[in-house]
């Protein structure tokens, strides 16, 4: 066989790709087990302090119960709609979807500081007080649309005859909803849900805007980035990837089993 | 008949509504602050257009222009290191693609504060990259550009958005016939004229929607600029977001806003247009 040398090539260049990816990363949690106040190599020594140092911080416990409390509630309430907006487009076809399928766009077309200043603005016009409500209901804005892409990437498979039989069988439309499409929806509800919690976890910006005097973990570290790099931080934010990837690595597994087996 | 409108409502009523009072109104409310004014901090109804006028001042004109310069570049980086990756993961691997494509999406899920931090530690005074530098003699004093400036902001945008324009690129590459490409090598085509006249062309719309999605966002951006850029490097996010601050000038904000977003939508209608595929087929 003719050796594939553009192949190799492609092959080394992407393998440095994902390690341009991956090293910021690796090196966000190799300072966080280090002992030196200054994040610099040479490392000084190997020390867990810094994740000790968190458990005693009365401030960062409050804003990780808030970031919790947000994440979710804005998974339930976004699943929820998004599942059910899923199913009415699907069920519906073309008609009087246009709006939502568009809406399910708008992560791509619109960038979270707009959608976070429209929020402020609005509250502001119609003088609701920012707290923790103000700030779920932008992350739900934020997260819906991608539950409904994970929902409906999962009906393109669905076989319409199951439905058709239970209609045959006398279901009303709600049995059907949940004895047939809501099993068959799982792996996207487990997956859109992961994701939706992710998102909101991690997201600033939105909540920069819409938040009163609530403090969240992702708002904590950037407060704590306009004094200057601490320790801290790398430990806070190796902990948020870590929580990350192990979701994104079994609601992507979890997608992909129910690909394979319908 | 009935049925069916009880149906639609019991699928769409909850979920419209939510869009419309948290998404729809809010976007009207900037609309309409865009218009108003602030008099002694205080926020005045009127009608006016001297929000969008003071845009039109060199200041924000510039400011704009750079923001557009900086994510064009980003986005031409993006496409030139991530095409190939994606070329790869489409049609030259097969063991372990589904492993290298779980590595590509990973990054996606993980904070962009965090990877936007991590690229301090990296391009600092006392970084990595310096001091590498500085180990292997090329330097003999920390280099200062690396952080806060452009190069920063635009290499942590590109870290950050890249693999959103990896991912539609390789469900477009994976989707060509390969009797195409076996086509076009019987009728005397070489690798790259292959490449140049059935790949290329075929998977134009694979490129103009991961440039769009790394565009945009770019042009949105305000937590990479603010952390990366310093005064050296301003991107329009960064004053949008300033207005709902300290500077408590929402009518203005918004007018900037609803001009980025005229901005954002005027390039994706014509990516979409032009990103439809030519040439071969």
């Amino acid at each position: 066989m003719r050796r594939d040398n553009v192949k190799i090539v492609l092959g080394i260049w992407t393998g440095l790709v994902l390690l341009f990816l991956f090293a910021p990363l690796i090196i966000v949690a190799i300072f966080s087990f280090n002992t030196s106040t200054i994040s610099r190599f040479p490392l000084s020594g190997y020390t867990l302090s810094w994740y000790a140092k968190l458990f005693g911080d009365g401030m960062l416990r409050e804003a990780l119960w808030n970031s919790l409390i947000i994440a979710f509630a804005t998974v339930v309430v976004s699943c929820s709609l998004g599942i059910l907006a899923a199913v009415g487009i699907h069920r519906h076809g073309g008609r009087f979807t246009s709006g939502l399928r568009a809406f399910s766009l708008t992560p791509m077309m619109v960038p979270r500081l707009v959608i976070g200043i429209a929020l402020l603005t609005f509250y502001n016009l119609i003088q609701i007080d920012l707290s923790l409500f103000t700030v779920i209901a932008g992350h739900i804005v934020m997260t819906m649309p991608y539950v409904i892409l994970i929902a409906l990437a999962r009906l393109v498979g669905f076989e319409k005859t199951l439905e058709e039989a239970a209609w045959d069988l006398g279901a009303s439309t709600f049995t059907i909803f949940r004895e047939i499409m809501v099993p068959f929806l799982k792996p996207a509800i487990i997956a859109a849900g992961l994701m939706s919690f992710t998102l909101s976890f991690d997201e600033v910006v939105v909540t920069f805007f819409t938040t009163g005097r609530e403090n969240t973990l992702p708002m904590m570290i950037w407060s704590k980035l306009r004094f200057g790099i601490t320790p801290e931080v790398n430990a806070i934010a190796t902990i948020t990837v870590l929580i990350s990837g192990l979701f994104a690595v079994i609601a992507e597994l979890t997608l992909r089993r129910a690909q394979e087996k319908p | 008949m009935r049925a069916r409108v009880s149906t639609y409502l019991a699928f769409f009523a909850a979920p419209k509504l939510w869009l419309l009072v948290f998404f729809i109104l809010p976007m009207m409310a900037m609309l309409l602050y865009s218009f108003w004014r602030v008099i002694d901090y205080q926020i005045v109804a009127d009608f006016t257009l001297r929000n969008y006028q003071k845009i039109g001042g060199s200041l924000y004109v510039g400011v704009f222009l750079s923001t557009i310069k900086l994510s064009i570049y980003v986005t031409v980086l993006s496409l030139l290191i991530g095409y190939p990756v994606a070329y790869f993961l489409a049609r030259k691997v097969r063991r372990f693609k589904m492993t290298l494509l779980l590595l590509v999406i990973l990054p996606l899920w993980t904070s962009y504060l965090v990877r936007t931090y991590a690229w301090m530690l990296i391009l600092g005074t006392q970084g990595v990259v310096n001091q590498a530098l500085m180990g292997l003699g090329l330097i003999t004093q920390p280099q200062t550009w690396l952080l806060y400036s452009d190069f920063a902001v635009t290499i942590a945008l590109v870290h950050i958005y890249m693999p959103y324009l990896i991912l539609p690129l390789y469900a477009v590459l994976e989707k060509i016939d390969p009797s195409l490409l076996e086509a076009a090598w019987d009728l005397g085509g070489g690798r790259i004229r292959t490449f140049l006249s059935v790949i290329l062309p075929l998977s134009l719309p694979g490129i103009a929607s991961g440039c769009l999605f790394v565009f945009i966002p770019s042009m949105g951006a305000f937590v990479t600029p603010e952390l990366l850029g310093g005064t050296r490097s301003i991107m329009i996010g960064s004053i949008i977001a300033q207005q709902f601050g300290v500077a408590f000038e929402y009518p203005f904000g918004s007018a900037l806003a609803l001009v980025l977003m005229g901005i954002i939508f005027a390039t994706a209608a014509i990516c979409l247009r032009y990103g439809k595929p030519r040439g071969a087929v």
